[in-house]
């Protein structure tokens, strides 16, 4: 956020992520308080954090894969699955750290994304959105159906620890999870920079003109879905060792759908999209699930409390409303308000 | 970069906002008794009504000056089976004044969040999983486990068999949900029927949503006696493909209590379902229909006909009589001020050996080592419009001590 | 032998429903080339309202399933108008999202309304059961299928003897030749989605008569998004054969392969065949492949 008047004077300034001293001191200030928010914050508050943290890791990859390399994936929970019930194994299973089993996970679930990304050499868009939620049902079907994930029921695994130090509570965890999403922003933030991250652009916006360009567009977008899976897979472990249970109807398609509601509301491609998309649709979840009460005193003909299909109707009213008035999300809302910022007192 | 702490900083500001506008619930002497249960999705064909059952005994109580002046705050969340959403709904009211008691309703749900209610020192209510009667901690069955209701219907089934004048034992199919539901009941239920000998046929899991059930049912086309798991529309949808194949004049049909409900199996698809046997731990039907309580809370609450009645009314008050004896006895011992999950827990312990439901379930079991709140079951079978009663109590043999959990 | 022919007589008769839902959804590909995912509630809603109808409002079967027929019709013209039209210029692949959000928001109705409980009709099909020799076929399965066939011959007479089906053949060609050879082109849009409710809502009625009314209904639609890409997308006789060949294969498959894997396999093998017909042939089986310019 700069007033009008400012410029870059070098290349290294112009490409620099934090450009200025306000910056860095923003920078500091938010990451500190985001780092004692544990000692003050309201006990659902935190969990609501965690919560928006892990979603926000899982959207990184679909943004990945979705919105800057243009391959829509329904399957994100799949492969979140896959990363979750990896680490449960392998920590419960064979007694591995859970540090080794966090990245060994984020492995696992993007070699398995992977196979999910094979179909992509032939087809594209909806046929390959449906070729997810192929793999998705496939995925989910074997995991309930091996010996070695506890089937439908699940397994029950510990919380993470270093030493005699357990990371049992919402406190503890929380910061695994923000120093973990706090890497892979920055990664994430950092590829889209790099010449693979300009590549998904190409390939999204024109493949086969990528192609022609000398792109080779297969490999690339299997490394678009690797990475993508990679993200979901170490939002499923870290998923699953926070609540110290995994189960496989934790992982519906409901979720894999969310996800790409959240990306749609936040804008397509865009890294700080992914924290609006997560955080505007979880706290409209929230205020569904807060409000449905009152609104059932209002109307009573509703039933008990019909917070899971008001919900669905919130969401899809927001994504309608998302794709006819803003197609391109609140980060495009938000760019426009920082021009505006910047060239005032003139109007673009 | 810039841009992301920026909106942290912003969207932080706004939880802290919603937290603080959080209302609390301190003025009157109360206590919470929380439901996550399913009002939206697979299971709510039963559980709305079950939910309305224990909301209705509830507003009696607190309209009539609580129990000891202690008001009960009832809390539904709808989880539409979501485990992920039940968590979230938990930790949403965990920190609620005298949060006592919590209710799973879903296999799932239950086991995810069986650490956290442990940990937070609740009494919780689960379903009827025979992993927590063998692995007693702090979880309570509304009735007897899902294992010893299928126990049961195999000892009926042998008994019907031999009564029609048959020889040796009967065949016997089993048919349920590809969920961890559906495979809960032979967790022992299979264990049950090789130790009386009955032939147990490879089990049928179907997925939730199917539409045409034939191929599972061809397959057990050779069973005597078919039992069908699944919670309604599914038991009822199953049998009426089998009378589409012709099976219900040979076949006899037997599902748990998440069987037909009243409107849609027993009424609707009567012609169907003509025959089919019931195995539940609460009266039902005809039964249900005359019982006092029973009919004075549906008349009072729900001013609707009493033949309307939905079968598993009786499980919600099952709950809410359960909570409110030992809710008595918990603030006899402790007090209000002292009253937390702990007290509760004790109280549960307490409750056995006495007709806390007033006979819409069996006699009290719960104790120190018991986790189901009774180990008898009722027979019912569909007659013209109506469920009707074919036994009376019937003592279920214990299936859980056979499987290794 | 028996087991196989019982197998996939009920794989055939209930592949003809899905091949209903698959055909509307193909319907709406031809013209507009739109992926819907918002049929799934269509059909739900279709099923839903001749409930009410049927069973709420005591109607006669044919006035019930008229009201139902030009409900659903103005349901499609709604969506149409309101979700579908504002996007003309923007990416398919936004519209495909706004199907997707489209069957979210009637979702929440649905299951709103349904409120958990189920809702079944009152029998208006012919009830009972043909014994062939071991085999039995159940009455109203097979007048549902019927139905469903009589459905797919009037839409085949349409396309082929009707003026307004030529323009709606020649607009899935070419948009822009067609508009300027003097068809309204979103005329024709408005009236293939009005179509296609109908076709997808007289699926629904067929559906929720074998299954009820109750939450899982509208992902039926994924199922007919499957026939479709099946079939192949721009065609009808693909999504007829698609729709009886997947009945075939989920029945055949769960009937010999459930006891091997342990169960659950219908639904996987659905998907198995989506996933191979997109690695092997990524247009479907009738469908056109494209040929992309830059």
């Amino acid at each position: 956020m700069r007033p009008c008047g400012v410029f870059d004077e070098t290349y290294e300034k112009d490409i620099a992520i934090v450009r200025t001293r306000g910056h860095w001191l923003l920078l500091i200030g938010s990451l500190l308080f985001l780092f004692i928010l544990p000692l003050f914050a309201p006990y659902y508050l935190l969990n609501l954090t965690n919560n928006i943290f892990i979603t926000v890791i899982v959207v990184l990859g679909l943004q990945i894969v979705t919105g800057c390399c243009g391959q829509i994936s329904f399957g994100q929970p799949a492969f979140m699955a896959v990363g979750a019930f990896f680490s449960a194994v392998l920590t419960t299973k064979f007694g591995i750290s859970f540090w080794i089993a966090l990245p060994l996970s984020g492995i696992a679930a993007g070699l398995v994304g992977l196979i999910g990304g094979a179909p992509s050499l032939r087809i594209k868009g909806f046929y390959l959105a449906m070729g997810t939620i192929a793999i998705f049902y496939l995925t989910m079907w074997v995991i309930t159906h091996l010996h070695i994930t506890g089937g439908h029921q699940g397994l029950s695994v510990e919380s993470p620890s270093i030493g005699s130090f357990v990371f049992d509570t919402d406190e503890r965890i929380y910061y695994i999870i923000l120093i973990i999403t706090i890497i892979l922003t920055f990664f994430a933030r950092n590829l889209l920079r790099s010449r693979v991250g300009r590549v998904f652009v190409a390939i999204r916006d024109n493949d086969l003109a990528a192609e022609v360009m000398g792109v080779n567009t297969f490999y690339y977008k299997l490394l678009a879905f690797f990475i993508s899976c990679f993200y979901a897979g170490i939002g499923g472990s870290l998923f699953c060792h926070w609540y110290t249970v995994v189960n496989s109807e934790q992982y519906t398609l409901i979720h894999g759908l969310n996800f790409i509601g959240m990306i749609i509301v936040g804008g397509l491609g865009s890294i700080p999209g992914v924290f609006f998309g997560v955080i505007f649709l979880r706290l409209l979840d929230e205020l569904v699930l807060f409000g449905s009460p009152f609104l059932t005193e209002l109307i009573p003909k509703l039933g008990i409390a019909p917070a899971a299909s008001l919900g669905v109707m919130v969401f899809g009213l927001v994504l309608i409303i998302f794709l006819i008035f803003q197609p391109r999300g609140l980060a495009h809302t938000w760019e426009i308000l920082k021009t505006s910022y910047r060239i005032y007192p003139y109007k673009n | 970069m810039k841009k992301i702490r920026l909106i942290l900083f912003g969207v932080f500001t706004l939880c802290c906002l919603i937290a603080w506008s959080m209302p609390t619930f301190a003025k009157e002497k109360t206590v919470a008794f929380l439901s996550l249960s399913d009002f939206t999705g697979p299971i709510a064909g039963l559980a709305v009504d079950i939910e309305k059952a224990c909301e209705d005994y509830f507003t009696y109580i607190n309209e009539n000056g609580g129990v000891d002046g202690v008001k009960i705050r009832y809390i539904p969340i709808d989880t539409r089976y979501d485990v992920a959403r039940a968590i979230s709904g938990y930790k949403r009211y965990r920190k609620t004044n005298k949060l006592l008691v919590a209710n799973a309703v879903s296999t799932p749900i239950g086991k995810a969040l069986e650490p956290l209610f442990n940990r937070d020192k609740l009494v919780w209510l689960v379903a009827a999983d025979g992993e927590f009667v063998a692995h007693p901690k702090r979880g309570f069955l509304w009735g007897n486990c899902y294992q010893d209701g299928f126990s049961a219907a195999l000892d009926w089934m042998a008994a019907d068999w031999k009564s029609k004048g048959n020889s040796g034992m009967p065949t016997v199919g089993y048919m349920g949900w590809d969920s961890a539901y559906g495979r809960e009941l032979l967790r022992g239920g299979k264990e049950y029927a090789e130790k009386i000998g009955v032939n147990l046929l490879k089990p049928e899991y179907f997925p939730t949503g199917t539409m045409d059930h034939s191929t599972y049912l061809t397959r057990l086309k050779n069973a005597n006696y078919i039992w069908v798991g699944g919670i309604d529309p599914n038991p009822t949808n199953v049998i009426r493909d089998a009378h589409r194949l012709g099976m219900t004049k040979t076949i006899q049909f037997v599902c748990g209590y998440w069987g037909p409900a009243q409107y849609l199996g027993v009424r609707l698809h009567n012609k169907a379902l003509q025959g089919t046997v019931v195995t539940v731990f609460t009266i039902r039907g005809t039964d249900a229909q005359k019982h006092p309580l029973i009919k004075k809370m549906w008349l009072k609450y729900r001013k609707k006909p009493i033949n309307e009645l939905p079968g598993p009314y009786g499980i919600g008050l099952g709950w809410a009589l359960h909570f409110e004896a030992a809710l008595r006895i918990a603030l006899k011992d402790v007090g209000y001020k002292k009253l937390d999950g702990e007290a509760m827990f004790q109280a549960y312990q307490k409750l056995g050996g006495r007709d806390i439901t007033q006979g819409i379930q069996g006699i009290c079991t719960y104790g120190p080592n018991e986790r189901r709140a009774s180990k008898v079951v009722r027979f019912y079978q569909v007659k013209g419009k109506e469920l009707v009663p074919i036994s009376g109590w019937v003592k279920a043999p214990d299936s859980i001590s056979l499987h290794k959990f | 032998m028996v087991d196989f022919m019982q197998f996939a007589i009920n794989g055939i008769l209930v592949g003809g429903l899905y091949a209903l839902v698959g055909v509307s959804i193909v319907l709406v590909f031809k013209a507009t080339q739109v992926v819907s995912l918002a049929h799934g509630q269509l059909l739900a809603f279709g099923a839903l309202f001749f409930w009410i109808f049927l069973d709420q409002l005591n109607f006669p079967v044919w006035v019930a399933l008229l009201g139902t027929i030009s409900l659903a019709a103005l349901m499609g013209f709604i969506t149409e108008r309101f979700t579908i039209r504002p996007l003309i210029g923007e990416s398919l692949f936004t519209a495909f999202l706004m199907t997707f959000s489209v069957f979210m928001f009637l979702d929440g109705f649905f299951q709103l309304y349904l409120s958990g409980q189920s809702r079944a009709y009152s029998p208006f099909l012919p009830e009972g059961t043909f014994n062939l020799s071991g085999v039995i076929i159940s009455k109203g399965l097979l007048s549902s299928f019927t139905i469903a066939m009589l459905i797919f011959a009037a839409l085949f007479a349409f396309f082929k003897f009707t003026r307004t089906g030529l323009q709606m053949r020649a607009t899935s060609e070419n948009h822009i030749l067609a508009q300027s050879a003097g068809i309204g082109v979103k005329k024709v849009f408005t009236l293939i989605w009005i179509i296609s409710s109908a076709v997808v809502a007289i699926g629904g009625i067929a559906c929720a008569n074998v299954m009820d009314i109750h939450y899982p209904l509208p992902y039926i639609g994924i199922k007919g998004l499957i026939v479709a890409m099946f079939g192949g997308l721009e065609s009808i006789g693909g999504a007829l054969l698609a729709g009886i060949l997947l009945g075939l294969i989920e029945n055949l498959s769960s009937g010999y392969l459930d006891g091997p894997l342990g169960g659950g396999v219908k639904d996987a093998a659905a998907y198995v065949i989506l996933l191979l017909i997109l690695i092997v042939k990524p247009y479907g089986l009738f469908g056109l492949k494209k040929i992309e310019r830059i």
